[in-house]
């Protein structure tokens, strides 16, 4: 699938997703095993992103299941279609004398919702999907354990038609922003990879390969702020995603330098919280702009 | 640079395997418990990155052995003393090899367990933020020893404490289930049902959220040196005891008894009053060990679910065998969800857990938890809603 970590990489950076060694080699590993790989993080760090770059660089499907508290298997695997089947009883009772030939067929692939897991087992074509379970942490233990059996197998029953197997099984990345703890039996069947708040640098290349156009100057100031802004205690401190929301509204709006007064102005691209924000605004913005030193004022 | 299908390890050969045991063995001594399926994964690797190369070996190595956050500065730690240490000598066989890998892996642990310490002097309550707790009265009760608090303040300590676990008690489930009645249709039993009989829908059928059941068992140490805290924590039970159905009690100091038909009994007051009289080893010594084996072999098959929490309530003084407490506590972790081990000394800011039991028991703990004052109980409701998820 990939050659090599370095062939990996610069396929990544192609798609504007910078990545540290220790992610890419989780990544690599995990196409060149056929692991699924588990990524956990703060919010916004780009474990999603992941999956879809992976999809983007392979040239293949990306199906995405989002868990939730309740998530079961009729959402997530399949469901027969009950009106459609109901319909068509309707029209057999219509069409023919044979009583005894009605319903024997409306248990066939046509009456069969596809959700994502099955679509993920179940794709066409000659390339393996990408399966993303994205925060896997909002579902309950039972869908947990039932994800094991799929992981381990890639395959599923359905009791009217039969087993089905994957021809090519997906490459699955599973995503957890840790509001819980996931069962240790789930993360051993996966490469796991903690991602964390990247550096300055680091994140000075994802700004300049996610947000064309933008100064090198304000890039280097949006960075130091941001970090600085990391190292302090808030309930919730931005991600990556913040980073870059942030320099694509800084750039919208024209500015060419950071002011106290356009931190001010764009405050809520950063930080999500009432409390967050009011302890900012008590705090010496410039301290934190100052950081960055600036040349030209 | 990497070849596209690097194969200098094709087969991994003998003695690298012995050293990947030898290392996986080394990181379960410092606490990362460790899946042979993975070392096998791990080893699998080897044919698509160059081990050569510290930085690729030390990546796989990484993603295929750890799955916890918390675990990655355990885990760095126990790569650089042990390869640091093969690696600077050749690789034997011998065993003398295997003795001095055992002094590393002993190093390591007696390490990570200054760790573990130096993060439960972290949990001490004076350095506890309760940001979220106004002043009030109920504040300054809140933080009080338990121990000292009269007649009338355990009863109101009492009534805050109802509030408290009440809030845990009654979790309902995101997932549902069919119900008499009800305000949300179950469409897919009715299509069902439609389906088989070839009836229109008319009988409407009904579903209702599903009420999570988890099981709590409480097992409370009454020996003689948790006296102070004893008639605080049996009103905690009791508690708990009215607002969950689903809870089993024990208490022991040299024996085990199980006290949950004695609660059902009404009055608080009167149950406490029982126990004393009832239970022969009341404010005696301690056998903890022998006790959790006691529990283990005759009431944990009747007792434990697979979403079961159990708490532990005591001071880990203990008078009993260290090894047949190690089997014990390993027992009870394997059988329960969560095992939570709650002392009322961790509130003691110069705390430290040395006493042997709590030694013995606690790398096999999920968490370890204070028990002294209210405010310590009101983390502890936090934690349960938490697992309740």
């Amino acid at each position: 699938m990939f050659s090599s970590i370095n062939d990996l990489e610069e396929q990544f950076s192609e798609q504007g997703y910078i990545a540290d060694h220790l992610l890419l080699t989780s990544i690599y590993l995990s196409t060149s095993l056929g692991k699924p790989i588990f990524l956990e993080g703060e919010p916004g760090v780009g474990k999603t992103e992941v999956a879809k770059v992976l999809a983007a660089v392979l040239d293949t499907e990306l199906i995405r299941l989002q868990c939730y508290e309740g998530l079961d298997t009729y959402t997530a695997l399949y469901e027969w279609n009950y009106p459609r089947q109901m319909l068509e009883l309707r029209m057999e009772e219509a069409r023919s004398d044979d009583k005894a030939s009605i319903g024997k067929d409306i248990f066939r692939e046509e009456f069969l919702l596809k959700r994502p897991l099955l679509r993920a087992i179940q794709t066409p074509g000659d390339k393996p999907p990408v399966l993303l379970i994205d925060e896997i942490d909002r579902s309950d233990h039972e869908f947990e354990a039932f994800l094991l059996e799929i992981l381990s197998d890639f395959q599923i029953t359905i009791p009217e038609i039969g087993t089905i197997r994957a021809v090519h099984p997906p490459i699955v990345v599973l995503t957890s922003n840790r509001t819980r703890e996931i069962h240790d039996a789930l993360k051993r069947r996966c490469l796991y990879h903690w991602i964390d708040y990247p550096t300055l640098e680091k994140e000075l290349r994802i700004v300049k390969s996610r947000v064309p156009g933008i100064e090198q100057q304000l890039s280097r100031q949006i960075c130091h702020f941001m970090q600085t802004i990391r190292s302090q205690d808030f309930f919730k401190r931005p991600g990556v995603a913040e980073t870059i929301d942030w320099a694509h509204a800084l750039l919208a709006l024209g500015i060419e330098e950071l002011t106290e007064d356009t931190v001010n102005a764009t405050l809520g691209c950063i930080l999500k919280y009432k409390d967050d924000i009011e302890k900012l605004q008590h705090e010496d913005l410039s301290r934190f702009i100052m950081d960055t030193g600036n040349p030209q004022s | 640079m990497i070849q596209a299908a690097p194969t200098i390890h094709e087969s991994p050969n003998t003695s690298l395997l012995t050293r990947m045991v030898q290392f996986s063995r080394a990181l379960g001594a410092a606490g990362i418990s460790i899946d042979t399926a993975n070392v096998i994964d791990l080893c699998r690797c080897f044919s698509y990155i160059d081990i050569r190369r510290k930085h690729e070996f030390y990546a796989a190595a990484k993603t295929n052995l750890v799955s916890r956050h918390k675990d990655f500065s355990r885990f760095d730690q126990v790569f650089e003393t042990f390869w640091q240490k093969t690696l600077s000598r050749p690789v034997t066989e011998t065993d003398n090899d295997d003795v001095a890998d055992e002094d590393s892996v002993r190093k390591i642990a007696k390490e990570q367990k200054r760790m573990m310490d130096s993060s439960d002097e972290d949990l001490t309550p004076g350095e506890q933020q309760s940001s979220h707790i106004e002043y009030s009265p109920d504040e300054i009760l809140s933080r009080r020893d338990l121990g000292s608090l009269n007649a009338e303040e355990l009863k109101q300590a009492r009534r805050l404490m109802a509030k408290l676990i009440a809030a845990i008690a009654n979790y309902k489930s995101r997932r549902r289930t069919p119900a008499r009645s009800g305000r949300d249709l179950n469409f897919r039993r009715m299509l069902r049902r439609t389906a088989l009989d070839g009836q229109d829908p008319c009988k409407l059928l009904y579903r209702r959220r599903r009420i999570r059941k988890t099981k709590l068992i409480l097992l409370c140490d009454v020996s003689g040196s948790m006296e102070r805290y004893s008639r605080f924590l049996i009103q905690f039970i009791c508690a708990l005891r009215h607002e969950l159905p689903d809870v089993e009690v024990a208490v022991f100091s040299t024996r085990l008894t199980v006290i949950t038909p004695l609660l059902a009994s009404q009055g608080t007051e009167e149950t406490l009053r029982h126990f004393s009289d009832r239970i022969p080893d009341w404010a005696g010594g301690t056998d903890i060990g022998q006790c959790i084996s006691d529990f283990n072999r005759h009431f944990a098959s009747q007792m434990l679910r697979l979403r079961t929490i159990a708490v532990v309530l005591s001071d880990g003084w203990d008078r009993g065998d260290a090894d047949q407490m190690r089997t014990a506590i390993q027992g009870l972790r394997r059988n329960v969800q969560k095992l939570i081990w709650l002392n009322p000394l961790l509130g003691d800011k110069n705390y430290q857990p040395l006493c042997r039991g709590i030694e013995t028991a606690l790398p096999h703990l999920d968490y370890f938890l204070p028990a002294h004052n209210l405010e310590s109980l009101e983390k502890l409701a936090e934690l349960l809603r938490e697992i309740w998820r």
